[in-house]
C-alpha cells in the first residue's frame, strides 16, 4: 500500500468522545437558568391559585386551594390505612400500583403484537394487503367506544382494562412499526441480501434496526393513551385504581383528592414517559453520535 | 472462477410507459478481467449491474454467472455500492463482520481477516467508529473491505467513488489498482467519469441511452501494474481522444 490512505486518514475527524467534554461551565450555567424559567409559570398559577381562594376554597366553594390538595394529598399517601371516616387514607400507592400494574401489562401485549405486527405489514406486501385494511377499519373506532364491549366480554376485572390499554397502545405502535420497516433504505437490504443474509436475518438485523427510532416514536405516543385507557376503563369497569379514585372522590365531593389524583395521573405518565425515553436513548446510541458529529 | 455472459439481454421496467432500460445487451467478461461501463446518465449501467448482482430480473435473453444461472443476490458477487450503503448502527468492524456472521461462518476465522483488511484500507484505528463519524472515502473503504471479506469471485462497483472529491479519489483508484493486482479477482466497474475509466479497466464498453446497449468496447492499452501517475501518459490521451470521438458521434446519431 502507499501513503495516499494515511494522507486522508489523518485530514479526517477522529471518532467522538472528546465531544462531549468540550461543554463547559457555560452549558451547564445555561441549563439551570432554562430549568428556572421552566418551573416559573406553574409556581405563579399556584400562587394565583392560593391568592384567589377564600376559607381554602374558590368557585364559590367547589375548588379547594392548593394547600388543601396537598394535605389531601398527604393524607391519601401516607394516613393510616383503615380509617372509617377517611376511606382513601394511605391508600395512594395501592391505587398507583393498581393502574400502573394495568398499563404495564396492556402495554407489554401492546408492543408484543404491534411491533411485529409492524414490521410484517411494512415489509410484506401480502401481509399489508391482507392485515392493514382491517387495522385502518378498526382504528378510526375511539377506544372509550369499546367500553361496554369490554365490559360485556371481560365483565368488571382487571382483564377489561388490560385489553382497552393494549388496544389503546397497539395502534400508534404498530402503525408507526409499519411506517419504519417501510422507509427502510432499498441499499441497505440488498448489501444484507449480497452478504448471504437470509429473508429472517434481514429482517432481524436490518429492517428491525431501522425501524426502531419510529418503534420508539410509536411507543412514547401507544403509553400515553394507555394512561387514558386506564383511568376511562377505572371509571367504569374497575374497582380499584386512580380512575376508580377519581370518580368516587368526584361522587362524594372530595374535589381535592380529585385534584391530587389528577396530578398523580400526570406524574405517572411523565414518569413511564421518561422511562422509555431512557430506554431509547440508550438503544439508540448511534444516532446521538451520529448527531453529534454532524 | 468469475466469468460473466450477457446473450442478448433485454430488461423492461413495467409501468404505464414501460422504460427498455437494456435492449439485446451481450458482453463476456473473462476471470480476473476488469471491465469498465461508461455512459451517460440514464442508459442502464445500474441496470446491467443489478443484474449481476440478483437485485433485479431480467426480462429477456440469458445472464451466466460462471456457467450458470444468476438467481439472487450472493456472496460470491459482492457489490460496491455509490453511497457505501453501511448499516449506521454497527460499528466499522462489525459493518465488515455483517457476511462472516450471516454465513455463520466461526469467528475464529474472519476475526484476523478483518483486522487484516481493515490493515489494507488503512482503517485499524478506526474498527470501532460508527460510518458516520467517518468521511466519504473512508465510509468507501469500509464498503470495499466489507466485499473483500467475503472472498467474491466478482466484484461489483456502481460509481463506488462518484460522490468524492478528486484527492480522494485518485487515492481511492491507487487502493483499488493495488487490491486488484494482489486478489486478481473479476471486477465490473460502473461509471460515467472517462478517466477513471481508462486508468483502471481492461476493457471499456460504451453505453448508449434509450434503449440502453452496448455501443462499443475498447481495450485499453497502457502497461501493468498501473498507477495514477499514468493519467499524463500518452497512451491515456490517445484512449481519451478516441473515446470522447465515439462518444460525440453518438450523440450526433441521437440530436
Ligand atoms: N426501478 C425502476 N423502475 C422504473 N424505471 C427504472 C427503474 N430503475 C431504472 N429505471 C429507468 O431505467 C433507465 C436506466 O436506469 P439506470 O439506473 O440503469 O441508469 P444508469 O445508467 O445507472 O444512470 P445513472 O448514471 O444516473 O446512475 C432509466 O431511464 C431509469 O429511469
Ligand atoms: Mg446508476
Amino acid at each position: 500500500m502507499n501513503d495516499a490512505p494515511a494522507r486522508t486518514m489523518a485530514a479526517a475527524p477522529r471518532p467522538a468522545p472528546a465531544k462531549a467534554m468540550g461543554r463547559g461551565a457555560g452549558f451547564a450555567a445555561g441549563r439551570s437558568r432554562a430549568a428556572l424559567r421552566a418551573v416559573l409559570l406553574p409556581i405563579a398559577i399556584i400562587a394565583a391559585w392560593q391568592l384567589a381562594g377564600t376559607n381554602g376554597s374558590l368557585a364559590g366553594g367547589v375548588l379547594p386551594t392548593p394547600d388543601r390538595v396537598w394535605d389531601a394529598w398527604v393524607m391519601w399517601a401516607f394516613g393510616p390505612k383503615g380509617m372509617g371516616l377517611n376511606p382513601y387514607s394511605g391508600t395512594w400507592l395501592d391505587n398507583v400500583l393498581f393502574s400502573a400494574g394495568r398499563v404495564a401489562q396492556g402495554f407489554v401485549l401492546a408492543m408484543i403484537v404491534g411491533i411485529p405486527a409492524g414490521i410484517m405489514i411494512g415489509w410484506s406486501r401480502a401481509v399489508s394487503g391482507t392485515v392493514d385494511p382491517t387495522i385502518q377499519l378498526l382504528r378510526p373506532i375511539p377506544i372509550t367506544a369499546w367500553l361496554p364491549f369490554s365490559i360485556a366480554v371481560f365483565g368488571i376485572q382487571d382483564m377489561g382494562a388490560v385489553f382497552l390499554i393494549a388496544l389503546g397502545g397497539f395502534y400508534p405502535i404498530v402503525v408507526n412499526a409499519t411506517h419504519g420497516a417501510r422507509d427502510v433504505d432499498r441499499n441497505w437490504i440488498r448489501a444484507a441480501r449480497m452478504m448471504g443474509a437470509s429473508r429472517f436475518e434481514v429482517l432481524r438485523r436490518v429492517v428491525l434496526p431501522a425501524a426502531l427510532p419510529a418503534i420508539f416514536t410509536g411507543l412514547r405516543i401507544g403509553l400515553g393513551i394507555a394512561w387514558t385507557a386506564v383511568i376511562v376503563s377505572e371509571m367504569v369497569a374497575v374497582k380499584s385504581g386512580l380512575g376508580y379514585v377519581l370518580w368516587d372522590a368526584y361522587y362524594v365531593g372530595r374535589m381535592d383528592v380529585v385534584i391530587a389524583d389528577m396530578l398523580s395521573i400526570g406524574a405517572m405518565g411523565l414518569l413511564s414517559d421518561w422511562l422509555i425515553v431512557t430506554v431509547e436513548h440508550w438503544v439508540l446510541r448511534w444516532r446521538r453520535l451520529q448527531t453529534a458529529t454532524r | 472462477m468469475g466469468t460473466i455472459r450477457f446473450r442478448e439481454v433485454g430488461k423492461i421496467y413495467p409501468g404505464k410507459e414501460p422504460v427498455v432500460a437494456l435492449d439485446r445487451v451481450n458482453l463476456e467478461i473473462g476471470e480476473g478481467e476488469f471491465v469498465a461501463l461508461l455512459g451517460p446518465s440514464g442508459c442502464g449501467k445500474s441496470t446491467l449491474l443489478n443484474l449481476v448482482a440478483g437485485f433485479e430480473d431480467m426480462t429477456s435473453g440469458t445472464l451466466s454467472f460462471n456457467g450458470g444461472p444468476v438467481s439472487s443476490p450472493g456472496p460470491e458477487r459482492a457489490v460496491v455500492f455509490q453511497e457505501a450503503a453501511l448499516l449506521p448502527w454497527l460499528t466499522v468492524a462489525q459493518n465488515i463482520a455483517f457476511g462472516p456472521t450471516v454465513q455463520r461462518r466461526g469467528r475464529a476465522e474472519y476475526e484476523p481477516k478483518i483486522r487484516e483488511l481493515l490493515r489494507l484500507v488503512g482503517l485499524e484505528r478506526f474498527a470501532d467508529a460508527l460510518p458516520s463519524q467517518l468521511s466519504g472515502g473512508m465510509r468507501q473503504r469500509v464498503g470495499i473491505a466489507r466485499a473483500l471479506v467475503m472472498d467474491p469471485k466478482a466484484l461489483l462497483m456502481d460509481e463506488p467513488f462518484g460522490a468524492l472529491d478528486a484527492q480522494t479519489r485518485m487515492s481511492m483508484h491507487q487502493l483499488l489498482l493495488d487490491v486488484w493486482q494482489s486478489l486478481g479477482t473479476t471486477v465490473l466497474f460502473v461509471t460515467h467519469d472517462i478517466d477513471e475509466a481508462i486508468l483502471l479497466a481492461d476493457r471499456i464498453c460504451i453505453m448508449s441511452a434509450r434503449p440502453g446497449r452496448i455501443t462499443r468496447e475498447i481495450a485499453v492499452e497502457l502497461r501493468r501494474p498501473r498507477s495514477v501517475e499514468q493519467l499524463t501518459d500518452p497512451a491515456f490521451i490517445r484512449h481519451k481522444a478516441e473515446i470522447m470521438a465515439e462518444i460525440r458521434a453518438a450523440q450526433k446519431e441521437h440530436a
